[in-house]
């Protein structure tokens, strides 16, 4: 077992960070939920089955690649009515999107003209689903010790003890 | 005194005529059985209204909660890679304080395993200016 | 410095003044109603329509002299009416107008708790002054505040039910459909005459009860500190009206028009102190037995079962509001 506590360096730390704020984020949740489900789901589960967030770096990565991908893709194309989306949530007290149907409709219908994305169904996203990975399922995440051997069956023949059980001396 | 000249005062021969003393109100407005109706009714409607308006608010509350499904990978990967980043800063600030210190490892585990332990927020600050660990504490936090 | 003087003097003085206010033009305003509701006018000299009389009372209060009784306990003495004020001003904090000042979860819970704290500055003064008078009217003011809080505790849980949430935001969201006045409409009675009596009104001004208590717990009390305790009492009146505009007539507040809702919910909330001027000008008071039978043997009851009903019904017909 090593003694020192292994940490990447800033070089594989190194991932352009999509620099926006939560009403930003919060807008474009649902299509970000349905386009860049693949790598999302499987960061998900690398993290999960590994429970280390130094072996899911590269999925990481992916992730946010994919998501600047996406960010980008709407600021090429739907700049406008995107803009228009966040900034009524971000003016609502607890950023509902229940209170943003118009702008959001208009978001919407933007982004299926032009990019095809369509918004998910609701229960969509919350799914459970099943991803097929080609990585290796983690052998020992809890790094637990071996589980100690089983007792040696008994040789021998055992009997009935002759006096009846101990634990129990009401027996007259 | 039978010759008297006063006259008492006495009740008309036969008595005076009975006067209706009785509380006389008039009857306006439904009766008490109609009011209880038309109380329980706007109660059946209003329990219609509010259930209806429920069921619509719980659909509300899984969308709200499937924007943060969806965002959570992106947050989460972002969250370990800036946890990772501070550990990493402060393994290099420890390095520079603990240079003359003899024996010293640095890096050394605190725990005896393997495994990854999440570090503690006050591990993560220790070297940082005490305005750190409070934004990070409080600084988002909307209500009490 | 400015940020110092910012959250320390300017920001509780915004937030007090307007209750002080409003609590001195509500004097006034029952001054009036009950003067016009008795075929006389009220105070009218003091400034146009006697505006200016509240502040001349309250002038006149804090330059009495405050009386101290030679055998009073004088801290607790002075300490009460203190207590109460601050207790009032502080209920005021988790009122969302449209936005609180203190946002809490659990604001439901954090009022009921304070509001509960109020009955020790009227044990208090009335223990403190030493005086037969004030001890037996603050015993049976707890006694009445006590009770009625159990009732006033049970109908909240009855909204919660129905509304999924301990915030007073969610009051709101809730009633956007509908008011909750209307599916709850006997809680909503019992809660008003409840707060009648959290507050001490009348009809169930017992510890005031001029003909056998003069005055109840504060008699030994004049000038200043007895302006603390009229203040904290009236705060509490028009505190407790907005909750039950609150809770249950209807959402005020609209996000995208936040500007109306301070003013649609302290309209509803005028009303109903009106109501209660309306209610102590027109009945006579309860019995005492009477107004321990009502809340014991009759609210009580009925609440527990409402809370039972409350549950089972949005349970049977999926009605139950989301919850986190």
């Amino acid at each position: 077992m090593p003694t020192t506590v292994e940490i990447p360096t800033l070089q594989e730390l190194n991932v352009d960070e999509i620099k926006v704020s939560s009403a930003v984020l919060k807008a474009a949740a649902h299509h970000y939920g349905s386009q860049c489900d693949k790598p999302n789901k499987e960061f998900m589960l690398c993290r999960w089955e590994e429970k280390d967030p130094r072996k899911c770096l590269e999925e990481g990565r992916k992730v946010n690649e994919c998501a600047l991908n996406f960010f980008r893709q709407i600021k090429g194309n739907c700049a406008e009515s995107f803009t228009e989306y966040w900034t009524c949530l971000d003016y609502t007290n607890l950023a509902e999107l229940r209170h943003c149907r118009k702008q959001q409709q208009a978001f919407d219908s933007c982004v299926l003209d032009k990019l095809g994305w369509e918004r998910p169904e609701l229960g969509d996203l919350s799914k459970v689903t099943k991803v097929s990975t080609s990585r290796p399922a983690p052998e020992n995440p809890y790094h637990s010790r071996p589980r100690p051997e089983p007792n040696p069956a008994i040789e021998g023949k055992l009997e009935p003890s002759k006096y009846g059980s101990r634990l129990f001396f009401w027996n007259w | 005194m039978a010759g008297s000249k006063v006259k008492q005062d006495m009740p008309p021969p036969g008595g005076y005529a009975a006067f209706d003393y009785k509380r006389n109100l008039p009857k306006r407005g439904l009766s008490g059985y109609s009011m209880f109706g038309v109380g329980i009714g706007i109660m059946a409607f209003g329990y219609w209204r509010l259930f209806r308006w429920n069921r619509e608010r719980r659909r509300l509350q899984i969308e709200e909660m499937e924007a943060r499904i969806a965002m959570m990978p992106l947050l989460q990967a972002e969250q370990d890679r800036r946890t990772l980043r501070m550990l990493r800063e402060n393994l290099e600030e420890e390095a520079i304080l603990m240079k003359d210190v003899p024996g010293w490892k640095v890096g050394e585990k605190v725990f005896h395993t393997d495994r990854w332990v999440p570090p503690l927020s006050d591990e993560l600050f220790n070297l940082r200016p005490r305005e750190e660990i409070l934004s990070k504490r409080f600084g988002l936090m909307w209500y009490v | 410095m400015i940020s110092t003087s910012m959250t320390h003097i300017i920001n509780p003085v915004a937030f007090i003044v307007p209750i002080l206010l409003a609590v001195a033009f509500l004097t006034l305003l029952e001054r009036k109603v009950l003067g016009y509701m008795q075929l006389r006018k009220g105070p009218n000299v003091v400034g146009p329509y006697g505006l200016l009389q509240p502040f001349a009372d309250g002038m006149k209060l804090f330059t009495k002299e405050p009386v101290r009784p030679s055998t009073s306990s004088p801290i607790l003495f002075l300490l009460s009416p203190t207590l109460a004020l601050t207790i009032a001003l502080t209920l005021w904090a988790p009122i969302p107008l449209p936005y609180p000042v203190a946002d809490l979860n659990l604001t439901i819970l954090f009022i009921l708790a304070l509001s509960s704290l109020a009955v020790y500055s009227t044990l208090g003064s009335g223990w403190a002054s030493n005086s037969k008078y004030a001890l037996i009217g603050a015993l049976r003011a707890v006694a009445q505040t006590i009770s009625y809080e159990v009732s006033l505790g049970l109908i909240l849980l009855n909204a919660i039910i129905l509304t999924g949430g301990f915030t007073l935001q969610a009051f709101n969201i809730t009633q956007e459909s509908i008011w909750l006045i209307l599916p709850a409409w006997p809680l909503a009675a019992m809660w008003y005459i409840s707060t009648l009596a959290e507050t001490n009104r009348a009809p169930f001004d017992l510890t005031e009860g001029e003909s056998e208590l003069v005055s109840g717990f504060n008699v030994e009390y004049a000038g200043g500190p007895f302006a603390l305790f009229f203040l904290a009492e009236y705060t509490n009146i028009l505190l407790m009206n907005t909750l039950s505009t609150i809770l249950f007539l209807g959402a005020s507040h609209t996000p995208t028009f936040p500007e109306l809702s301070a003013i649609t919910l302290m309209t509803k909330a005028a009303l109903l102190s009106i109501l209660f001027l309306w209610i102590r000008a027109s009945y006579p008071r309860f019995r005492y037995d009477q107004l321990m039978h009502l809340t014991w043997k009759n609210f009580l009851p009925i609440t527990l079962a409402m809370v039972i009903w409350n549950l089972a019904l949005p349970t049977a017909f999926a009605g139950l509001p989301p919850q986190l």
